[in-house]
């Protein structure tokens, strides 16, 4: 009883692992593609002063235009 | 919404300003330009939200350069509700040009004497009551460091905000009068917005002006052939700004009395300590001493070489310089005191955030083991998600160390003073000092200080510029040299040089070929004339204690971001590569066990390229775990930091041949460099290895750097920049890892430098010119 227990659990955490595994690969490719669509670099150069997503978003609209 | 917009002189405050308006966290320096690009934050202390837009600074309305056009536009174009001025108070002569210009534009207006407190300081006074009558706008003292004034400020914009204000000029009285009246009228009538401010461009033949007003510019012409003055030989920009000046200095600097007690001719502080630390002679020797010292600090073992000098500390076994007869006590104590000597403060932070990170480590794969999970998910946790992001991690503090470093030294005001005195050694050799600012804000990151060089005026030098920004190592390179360095200092106990003065030698020799390369460019395709240098020398004040705060969490949240979304999905991605071969099979195996990673997708993947990186040290000369090197090197191109985290994850899953000889240092980044050099089964060596960080150094950066200079660049020199950075590495790189295998190679090389040296002085000097035979056809 013990041990189909444990094996139970050890399968739950390998599960567990692999689904997170995959999620998170998935969520930074999506998370990416949004970023770019929105125009931001992606660079994540987590500087509120870099000015660099703004203007590029600003740019590719004017060239839209 | 209601808007206003922050306008000023460079360097004036503006975003110190807007930080404190809007609780941002904007990079604000104590030089000029530091803003390139405008940016909006939302005040809401006032009874309605109000968007506050930071703009660029700007010495005038008379736009030369990118980002002084973006200011220009914005308070012409978008029409904001207020302009609030800010006015430098310790230099208010020169900062009211520019408000005299913004005056003529029909924008509520308010004006904001920045550093009132610095003025008080020095014994000086603002009579800011007999200024707002002279130039009848509002005038309201503030300190935006301090945040004194601030909510007055806000609350006389609002008010002013609530008023239509049609501009007006103090060139008024000037010769000029009539004929920017005239003007004036004439586009008035033509419903043209802003009639007095285009009518004053006109009369200074403002280009953009003439273009877009051709009639109007007759009637200027037509009074430019009757004006007889030869004071200023006809140039009537020169007029104008002459005449705004005499306005000021007759009427605006009345309102300021200097301190009777001061001595006029007197050195400040500032001028004092400028005599030392630009000086012609000293000023570069210094700077290298103050930069080695910052490496010393951050990187190295063994605080100022005090146990190289007096030798106190000593192994008492097991590695240890203390035993307390308790392993987790030692391995702490290790961490402030060790066989190399006291740590320095990097050295400290690294140590411990190594010491939390193993336990963490352990603890997870005991956890797992106990679960009873899949050997393979152990490993995916163990190895590809645990160790890559731990990996880099573990070197956050070390890096925090050197940017707190890099921040005092900005935000004291000595960087502006290192553009000034690298302005006055390599403008001979093509290099403007101007372009020296961004160059320094490659430290940090190259996302940032390639937007930065939009305020090089220069086309070519801005393209020079963009190209050699990666060559100073930023902040995610920074792990692969500590790491790399502190590997070959760990492993080669008795190599003269240690980890600090190696990872220094690494930062310069990414500076001098930045230089080099410059020289080279202008030699070659982008020769012309060095844009003059001019630059306000900011006055040293102490580093801000929030500034700093501010720039360390930026670099934080930065690096936190990077390694829980790209870093942890890369190693994801590379422990699954490098754990199942193309038949899907998993290839991971018991601790114990012999690995078959060389059965993997990634080992036939990174195997295919070896070849291009043998030149280089680290391709088929390696033994047959040597391809996880191509495999760092280009998981690099994604992010920089990955390198670090590959080399972690590929050790892991090779870990029954490297980690069993790492021994004690174990699972440190350190560790696995040093495991990777006593290894035969990856078979790289010191030569290699340092190839591989000039490789890295020099290469094409990351993927958003490289997109950011892609959009810096005129259309079509992006693939020339992608060739240049691929080629100087590669044969960087070669040439190094030649030299230091072969000495004799070295003659090689430095003939071939020389010849090439040797061409472009007598080119130069016109002795050489290489004719080519035109074709036929074209000669036709």
């Amino acid at each position: 009883m013990f041990f189909s227990l444990l094996s139970a659990a050890g399968t739950v955490v390998t599960v567990v692992i692999a689904v997170a595994a995959v999620g998170i690969v998935a969520a930074t490719l999506i998370f990416h593609f949004i970023r770019k669509k929105q125009g931001k670099t992606g660079c994540g150069c987590g500087c509120s002063g870099c000015s660099g997503c703004s203007s590029h978003r600003e740019r590719k609209e004017k060239a839209k235009k | 919404m209601l808007k206003f917009a922050l306008a000023g002189n460079p360097n004036s405050g503006k975003t110190t300003l807007f930080n404190s308006l809007t609780g941002s966290t904007a990079h604000v320096g104590n030089w000029p330009g530091v803003t390139v690009d405008k940016r909006e934050g939302t005040y809401k202390k006032l009874s309605v939200p109000v968007a506050i837009v930071d703009l660029p600074g700007i010495y005038s309305l008379s736009p030369y350069t990118p980002e002084e056009v973006i200011s220009r536009n914005f308070i012409l174009d978008e029409k904001p509700d207020c302009v609030i001025n800010i006015v430098d108070a310790t230099n208010l002569e020169r900062n009211l040009y520019l408000t005299t210009q913004i005056m003529e534009i029909d924008v509520p207006m308010v004006v904001a004497l920045n550093m009132i407190d610095v003025v008080k300081k020095s014994g000086d006074k603002i009579d800011a009551k007999s200024l707002e009558t002279q130039i009848g706008l509002p005038v309201v003292e503030i300190s935006a460091l301090k945040e004194e004034g601030i909510q007055e400020l806000m609350e006389r914009a609002y008010a002013a905000a609530q008023k239509k204000r049609e501009g007006k000029t103090v060139l008024e009285g000037s010769p000029l009068s009539h004929v920017i009246n005239d003007v004036r009228i004439a586009l008035k009538g033509k419903g043209v917005e802003n009639p007095l401010f285009h009518a004053v461009k006109l009369t200074e033949e403002d280009e953009l002006e003439v273009k877009d007003h051709p009639d109007e510019m007759q009637m200027v012409e037509e009074f430019k052939k009757q004006f007889r003055d030869d004071t200023f030989e006809g140039d009537f920009e020169a007029m104008v700004a002459d005449e705004r000046y005499k306005y000021i200095s007759a009427h605006f600097s009345q309102a300021l009395t200097h301190s009777e007690k001061k001595d006029q001719g007197a050195l400040t502080k500032s001028d004092k300590a400028d005599r030392v630390l630009t000086h012609r002679v000293w000023g570069i020797p210094i700077f290298i001493v103050i930069l080695f010292a910052v490496f010393h600090l951050t990187f190295g073992e063994d605080l100022l070489y005090l146990n190289a000098i007096f030798g106190f500390a000593k192994d008492v076994g097991d590695g240890y310089a203390v035993n307390t007869g308790n392993d987790v006590l030692n391995a702490f104590v290790s961490v402030f005191y060790s066989t190399a000597g006291v740590s320095t403060p990097g050295a400290i932070l690294f140590n411990l955030m190594g010491f939390i990170t193993d336990q963490l480590g352990g603890l997870i794969a005991t956890g797992l083991e106990n679960a009873g999970a899949a050997v393979w998910a152990q490993g995916l946790v163990n190895d590809g998600i645990w160790g890559g992001v731990a990996g880099v991690l573990s070197f956050v503090p070390q890096i925090l160390v050197l940017f707190l470093f890099i921040s005092i030294l900005e935000d004291s005001g000595y960087m502006a003073r290192v553009a000034f005195i690298l302005d006055r050694a390599f403008r001979k050799f093509g290099l403007s000092g101007r372009a020296f600012i961004p160059m320094i804000m490659g430290f940090g990151c190259s996302v940032p200080a390639a937007i930065n060089t939009r305020t090089l005026a220069d086309e070519k030098e801005r393209i020079m510029t963009n190209r050699v920004i990666p060559f100073f190592t930023c902040g995610a390179k920074a792990p692969i040299l500590a790491a790399v360095c502190g590997g070959i200092a760990a492993h080669y106990t008795n190599m003269p040089l240690s980890a600090d003065v190696l990872v220094f030698l690494l930062y310069l020799f990414g500076m001098v070929m930045a230089v080099l390369m410059v020289m080279f460019m202008r030699q070659t395709s982008m020769r012309g004339e060095v844009a003059p240098f001019i630059m306000e020398l900011p006055a040293y004040h102490a580093p801000q204690f929030h500034n700093l705060m501010v720039h360390l969490w930026d670099k934080l949240k930065h690096y936190i971001k990077k390694a829980f979304t790209i870093i942890l999905a890369s190693s994801i991605v590379i422990w699954f590569l490098s754990n199942f071969n193309w038949e899907w099979e998993c290839l991971t195996v018991a601790e114990g066990e012999i690995s078959r990673m060389n059965e993997s997708i990634l080992h036939d993947i990174g195997s295919f390229f070896m070849w291009i990186c043998t030149p280089m040290g680290f391709g088929l000369q390696l033994g047959q775990y040597g391809w996880v090197f191509v495999v760092a090197a280009v998981t690099g191109l994604i992010a920089k930091e990955n390198v670090i985290s590959t080399f972690y994850v590929l050790a892991g899953a090779i870990g029954v041949t490297v980690l069993g000889v790492a021994g004690e240092d174990g699972e440190s980044g350190i560790g696995v460099i040093a495991a990777f050099l006593a290894s035969e089964d990856v078979g790289i060596t010191w030569q290699g290895l340092i190839a591989f960080c000039v490789f890295n150094m020099l290469t094409v950066p990351c993927f958003a750097a490289a997109a950011t200079v892609k959009g810096e660049l005129p259309k079509g020199k992006f693939r020339w920049t992608i060739a240049f950075w691929l080629l100087t590495s590669f044969l960087t790189a070669t040439a190094i890892y030649l030299m230091f295998t072969w000495w004799w190679t070295a003659f090689i090389v430095a003939a071939l430098i020389a010849l090439v040296v040797a061409y472009f002085i007598l080119r130069n000097k016109g002795k050489i010119n290489f004719h080519f035979k035109k074709s036929k056809k074209l000669q036709e």
